[in-house]
């Protein structure tokens, strides 16, 4: 964990578990933002040097695809990894994102892929 | 040309001759009579001639006998002529009242009675008295006298005997000449009666004729219209689809079409004259009851009769096929029932199919349900192993206490959500006593974060208490289909009321007793569903949701409640302010179910 400073955008309505995502990337050495609904992440998104953004699908209002696609057009650069309940998701909203998890799998995953997001270069 | 046409010139064809011959027949009578007259006049000629010879003969008796008197004065000689004289005057009288005379014969008559008068007084007489007297007569004088007297008479009888004569021979020369004129009248009568005869009826005839040809033409064509129909109506019957069976109205199988034979194995020649039920044993799917005989049945209600539904046919060689099948009755001339034609059909394969897309509709809402259940349990679960690898990553006592807290509630989340599923797809064999507000409320709860995804605010007025025995699996497919559908249909900031309305014991409508029981209103204020469209929504197949969409949930929903011996009704306004769809659903408290209803 040397890059414990990237600033990461949490995005989800389930707000208990927005909370416990957010105590857990902190743990993992992240500064966290969260937002609890698609405008607001936007919102902060566009203010904030976020460095990646992990996202909830099922929002009301936004769905995270479309939060996705509004953030690809302001900052493309800026990784993203989609949470989903759902199992299978259209392949046009997985194009828009960088990575994809359902959730449930566990945190080793989740810390796992946003690490990965954050480090391009040895991934390549 | 008609009878009636055909009579007239009958009856002119023989007027005709009939007429012809009556103007001969007149013609005829008139000769006839002619003829008569003629023997008439040439007797009556005969006769006076005959007379005239008489008198002549008895004259000439008078004159001789009055000679030998003269010559011997011996009264023997005067014999003669005394018994002339006597019959003379009897003759004259005689000959006057004869009939025909004419006006000459009377003269030259009455000149011949005055001269033989005059004879006898101034020559005859005057003899005998001399003679008598003893004296002699030898006087040439006196006899020259009587001799000319004599001549004169003689004279007067041949004038009278020419003249008759000549009037018999007058009038049989009219007559030979009347004769020759009614043998030509009647030669040109034959001829312009038989030759109009011959045209009129020539002209009838030919009208007769050229009326007969057309007739026999219209027949023909007739005779062909109907060959061709008869041979349309077999290849119809033979080409049909369906199967055919005609009985007469004992119910005795008169004709089968090809797929009758096919469907009931039994073949054309071995059914003929078979009463129906022995070629067509027909039985209840489930109860395996014999189903009423359908011509019975036509003729019992005398009208078009269905069939039952799960009606199984029974074939010849034991094998079994779901049917479905209509009788209708064949009328006679006094609209009796003459026969009765069955129409049925194979609905094995149709009755497979609609099992296999119902079961394909129930794997959709399941698989739509899961994914809403997924969902649900998915996100506490990831909360909770999140927590669980804080906790076990090194955290303070405080902290764990705080994080089992959260995963507490969180599970809390997960016991009601898989309570709700409990009783999702527990299929039960008989109708059970159902909650209605308890069921809507758990669908609700199941559908609660999606319509928070959706943005959809849910009314509910659901009371308490409100119960129908029914199939709760199958109920709740109905209102979790319908509720979708709402939610679907309000779309973002759109609204959903869900209600119960209970029907008491003693609710009337129009006089009418009403089975108790509750009405389910599930509104959405929606766009509304057009006009064009709402016919069609219940059909299987139909949706408006593009692929998104099975098309079979309202046709299921419908099938459902049928069973259920409910109704369900949508009305639908697309209006500007008022636009909205309500579904309303009635179940009764105690229904009949009908226990084969999908």
């Amino acid at each position: 964990m040397t890059e414990q400073s990237h600033l990461v955008l949490c995005v989800d309505d389930e707000l208990i578990g927005l909370k416990v995502r957010k105590i857990l990337l902190e743990r993992a050495g992240y500064r966290v933002l969260t937002a609890p609904d698609g405008s607001a992440g936007l919102d902060i998104f566009s203010r904030e040097p976020v460095e990646a953004v992990v996202l909830d699908y099922s929002m009301p209002g936004m769905n995270g695809g479309e939060v996705a696609t509004k953030m690809r057009l302001t900052k493309p650069h800026i990784p993203i990894l989609l949470l989903s309940a759902y199992m299978g998701l259209s392949s046009e909203v997985l194009s828009t994102v960088d990575l994809y998890m359902t959730k449930g799998e566990g945190p080793p995953v989740l810390l796992q892929k946003l690490s990965s997001l954050l480090q391009p270069s040895s991934d390549a | 040309m008609n009878l009636s046409q055909f009579n007239r010139i009958l009856r002119q064809v023989f007027l005709l001759p009939v007429i012809a011959l009556l103007l001969m027949a007149v013609a005829l009578y008139l000769q006839i009579r002619g003829a008569n007259s003629t023997v008439n006049l040439i007797q009556e000629s005969n006769a006076r001639i005959a007379q005239v010879s008489r008198i002549e003969k008895l004259i000439l008796n008078e004159e001789s006998g009055l000679r030998g008197y003269e010559n011997t004065s011996d009264n023997r000689f005067l014999q003669p002529y005394l018994a002339a004289s006597s019959s003379l005057q009897a003759e004259f009288d005689r000959m006057q009242t004869l009939p025909g005379l004419d006006s000459v014969e009377k003269h030259y008559l009455d000149d011949l009675i005055e001269k033989h008068q005059l004879w006898q007084d101034a020559f005859a007489l005057p003899v005998i008295a001399t003679i008598r007297a003893g004296g002699q007569v030898r006087d040439v004088d006196l006899n020259l006298r009587g001799k000319i007297m004599m001549d004169d008479i003689r004279q007067d009888i041949a004038d009278t005997t020419h003249n008759a004569e000549q009037r018999r021979s007058a009038r049989i020369e009219l007559w030979r000449r009347q004769v020759r004129q009614m043998e030509w009248f009647l030669l040109a009568l034959a001829l312009c009666v038989g030759i109009s005869i011959g045209l009129f009826t020539l002209n009838r005839l030919h009208a007769v004729s050229s009326a007969y040809k057309t007739s026999l033409d219209v027949l023909g064509r007739r005779a062909e219209e109907i060959f061709q129909s008869e041979q349309e109506l077999r290849t119809t019957l033979a080409s049909i689809g369906d199967g055919v069976i005609t009985c007469d109205a004992a119910g005795r199988v008169q004709m089968m079409n090809p797929v009758a034979v096919q469907l009931t194995g039994w073949t054309q020649a071995e059914a003929q004259g078979q009463p129906l039920e022995a070629i067509f044993h027909i039985v209840n799917e489930k109860t395996r009851d014999i189903v009423e005989n359908p011509v019975a049945k036509v003729k019992r209600l005398n009208r078009i009769v269905g069939l039952a539904n799960h009606t199984v046919l029974i074939r010849k060689d034991k094998t079994e096929l779901n049917i479905a099948d209509s009788g209708a009755p064949i009328r006679d001339r006094t609209d009796g029932i003459a026969g009765v034609v069955m129409v049925f059909r194979d609905i094995t394969l149709e009755r497979k199919t609609q099992d296999a897309l119902l079961a394909n509709e129930k794997l959709a809402v399941a698989g739509r349900l899961a994914a809403t259940i997924a969902h649900e349990i998915h996100n506490p679960l990831d909360s909770v192993s999140n927590l669980l690898y804080l906790m076990r990553n090194g955290a303070s006592k405080e902290e764990s206490e705080q994080f089992m807290d959260m995963a507490e509630q969180e599970l809390a989340r997960v016991t009601q959500i898989s309570r709700a599923m409990l009783g999702l797809y527990r299929e039960s064999k008989a109708p059970v006593q159902v909650d209605l507000k308890e069921m809507l409320q758990e669908i609700l709860l199941l559908m609660e974060h999606r319509f928070s995804d959706e943005r959809v605010t849910i009314h509910t007025d659901l009371p308490s208490s409100v119960s129908v025995d029914a199939f709760p699996a199958e109920l709740r497919q109905v209102f979790t289909n319908l509720i979708a559908n709402a939610a679907e249909a309000a779309g973002p900031g759109g609204e959903v009321r869900v209600s119960i309305t209970p029907r008491g014991p003693d609710a009337y409508s129009n006089g009418i007793k009403q089975e108790p029981g509750a009405t389910v209103l599930i509104a959405d204020n929606g766009a509304g569903i057009p006009d064009d469209v709402r016919p069609r929504l219940f059909q299987p197949f139909f949706t408006t949701k593009g692929e998104r969409g099975t098309g079979l949930g309202l046709w299921v929903s419908r099938g459902i409640i049928t069973k259920h011996g409910g109704s369900i009704e949508l009305d639908s306004d697309t209006g500007h302010s008022t636009h909205g769809t309500v579904v309303s659903v009635f179940l009764a408290t105690k229904p009949t179910i009908n226990a084969g209803g999908d």
